[in-house]
């Protein structure tokens, strides 16, 4: 049986963040916690797999423990149980110490044949997270998947289709394998009735840094984070422009294809 | 590890066999002036064969040392060969840094190497900064959606490894150095290891409403768009004025328009002659891919940060802006 693992994150709703004119800082308070939109098209995707060729899939995250709403939005989609991986000793960690902690979670559950992946995630945005859980893994990776075509169960070899810039690749690629996932053949599934009722009952196994035997402390969290943020600052603005105001919109429309007509 | 020991800053030189990819030298240009900085050494690495006039383009860039190296596993781009390649490579010399250029491979294999080295990895930078107190890069990036700029640094571990999208810096050759050292390295990858195998490649048609990189004219919808019966507008206007449709982001996030109609850092680079943004918030991320002639926007609150990137502005309702761009535009 195929062993699916997707890998899930909520994030803070970025496009409802905004910055306090005054200060300069972010405004997280009331900013929404959100499954990560392209994790949902990397869950279609693993569900498509599991409806074609059979199989059991997988969820895991890292997050606090209101994480949970997440794994329970995406089981309602058709995943099997769920990996919430939360301890605060897991907490600031960059993707470096993020992959070697889901990574070192999900080994201590079962062996994976396929991992899912979104491309990127709307907070961090970095699009690091599946290249280095590969690397963890020890599977191939195919980054800027958009089709998976054709399963060999037997040979445990997948045809799938890659985005690049100028064109699609189809690869043949052996398992275990990861993929980060456009979302162009996959949207995003609504969950039926049914669903969100097996989703309420379907496990979670948390799992702290205490559930897992030989975990090395100094790579997860802030300590085994590489990369480091010393700073941030509100985006420097240019002077703003010329708004254009003549007393009535057709004036002022007027006015405006005047400037652009020059 | 003692990062005294880390010299160099080197950046990947992406090619198809034939011709270097643009993203390489605006890599190398940029390095160069962070090297002049931190007296480090400009290093490109070149796997595979290249022809000598592309390699004459590279130490243009003003390079101070060419890697080239031969071997198996490197006819097309894969995972494994590459991160293979950094890994022994960066290990044998002690590289400070490593540029790669922000490309769909360019992101696959750049955070693998980082890992497999466990050192950190950035992505995205649009400024990078020479401190000399620490002699660290700051890869200075924008954060929550490009509300803010957020400063990265790789403070105890080498090297330091960045991504960086195309387009983001400029291709300013400061000539030849009067001696480029070259180096030689044979380093295989046996074939049998790659996982992957290319089976076939499909180029994309060319369709002329995609190529928004080439149009003089952007009309731009953000995500003040209220929804997909709106769009034909926006269309039309800009049919009226030659140009064609693109978006944010947050569209093409609620499927309302392609991935390749998005403008910015993470989609498409533009340089129209005139841009006009309806409903466009402003975030650095799609500001930092419009260098436009005139840059129109409207959007109804007056706060927006688009109106500081702006020539004009109008503070309005867009659809109703829009609409009366095309009666007038139609009379």
């Amino acid at each position: 049986m195929l062993k699916i693992l997707v890998c899930v994150k909520q994030v803070p709703d970025v496009d409802q963040m905004r910055m306090d004119p005054a200060t300069g800082n972010l405004i997280r308070a009331g900013v929404p916690a959100i499954l990560n939109p392209l994790d949902a098209n990397a869950l279609s995707a693993a569900v498509k797999v599991k409806e074609t060729y059979g199989g059991e899939i997988t969820l895991i995250t890292m997050g606090p423990p209101a994480a949970e709403a997440v794994l329970r939005e995406c089981l309602a989609v058709g995943a099997d149980k769920a990996i919430l991986v939360t301890d605060r000793a897991f907490g600031n960690a960059d993707t470096l110490a993020t992959s070697y902690s889901i990574v070192s979670a999900a080994n201590t559950q079962d062996k994976y044949d396929l991992i899912f992946c979104g491309k990127e995630t709307l907070d961090g945005a970095t699009g690091q997270m599946g290249s280095q859980l590969a690397e963890r893994f020890n599977a191939a990776q195919v980054t800027s998947a958009s089709l998976i075509k054709e399963i060999d169960l037997e040979k445990g070899k997948l045809i799938v289709e890659r985005e690049l810039e100028t064109g699609i690749e189809t690869l043949e690629v052996s398992m275990p394998c990861l993929f980060t996932m456009e979302k162009t053949n996959y949207p995003v599934r609504i969950p039926s009735l049914k669903g969100k009722l097996a989703a309420k009952k379907a496990p979670v196994v948390t799992i702290t840094s205490q559930d897992i035997p030989g975990l090395d402390k100094q790579r997860i969290g802030d300590p085994g984070s590489p990369t480091k943020v010393p700073r941030m600052f509100p985006p420097v603005m240019p002077e703003p422009g010329v708004i254009l105001d003549e007393g009535g919109l057709d004036a002022t429309v007027s006015k405006l294809l005047e400037l652009i007509k020059e | 590890m003692d990062k005294k020991n880390y010299k160099d800053m080197w950046v990947y030189i992406e090619h198809d066999g034939a011709q270097v990819h643009p993203v390489s030298f605006e890599l190398c240009c940029e390095t160069r002036k962070l090297c002049d900085k931190s007296g480090d050494k400009l290093v490109a690495v070149v796997a595979g064969d290249l022809p000598e006039s592309e390699l004459e383009k590279i130490k243009d860039c003003g390079v101070d040392k060419l890697i080239l190296v031969s071997g198996t596993g490197y006819e097309r781009y894969n995972t494994e060969a590459y991160t293979n390649l950094f890994t022994v490579l960066c290990q044998k010399y002690k590289a400070s840094a490593v540029m790669v250029g922000g490309t769909t491979n360019g992101r696959d294999f750049a955070p693998r190497f980082a890992a497999r080295l466990e050192t950190g990895c950035t992505s995205d930078a649009t400024e990078l900064i020479y401190n000399p107190e620490t002699s660290d890069i700051e890869f200075v990036e924008p954060a929550a959606g490009g509300k803010i700029m957020a400063v990265i640094t790789i403070p105890v571990l080498r090297p330091q490894v960045g991504t960086i999208r195309p387009g983001t810096f400029k291709h300013i050759p400061v000539g030849k150095k009067a001696k480029v050292e070259v180096i030689k390295e044979e380093i295989s990858f046996p074939v049998e290891n790659i996982r992957t195998k290319l089976m076939g490649f499909k180029a994309d048609a060319f369709d002329p409403e995609l190529d928004i990189a080439g149009s003089e004219v952007i009309v731009c919808v953000g995500a003040g768009l209220k929804d997909e019966e709106s769009l034909g507008r926006y269309r039309e206007l800009a049919k009226l004025l030659g140009g064609k449709l693109a978006c944010t982001r947050p569209l093409v996030d609620r499927e309302l328009l392609p991935y390749k109609l998005q403008v910015g850092q993470s989609g498409v680079m533009i340089k129209p002659k005139l841009y006009i943004g309806f409903g466009v918030s402003g975030a650095v991320n799609h500001v930092t891919g419009i260098e436009a002639g005139k840059f129109i926007a409207v959007n109804k609150d007056p706060d927006a940060p688009i109106f500081n990137y702006c020539d004009y502005g109008i503070v309005g309702d867009m659809n109703e802006v829009c609409d009366e761009m095309i009666a007038q535009l139609k009379a």
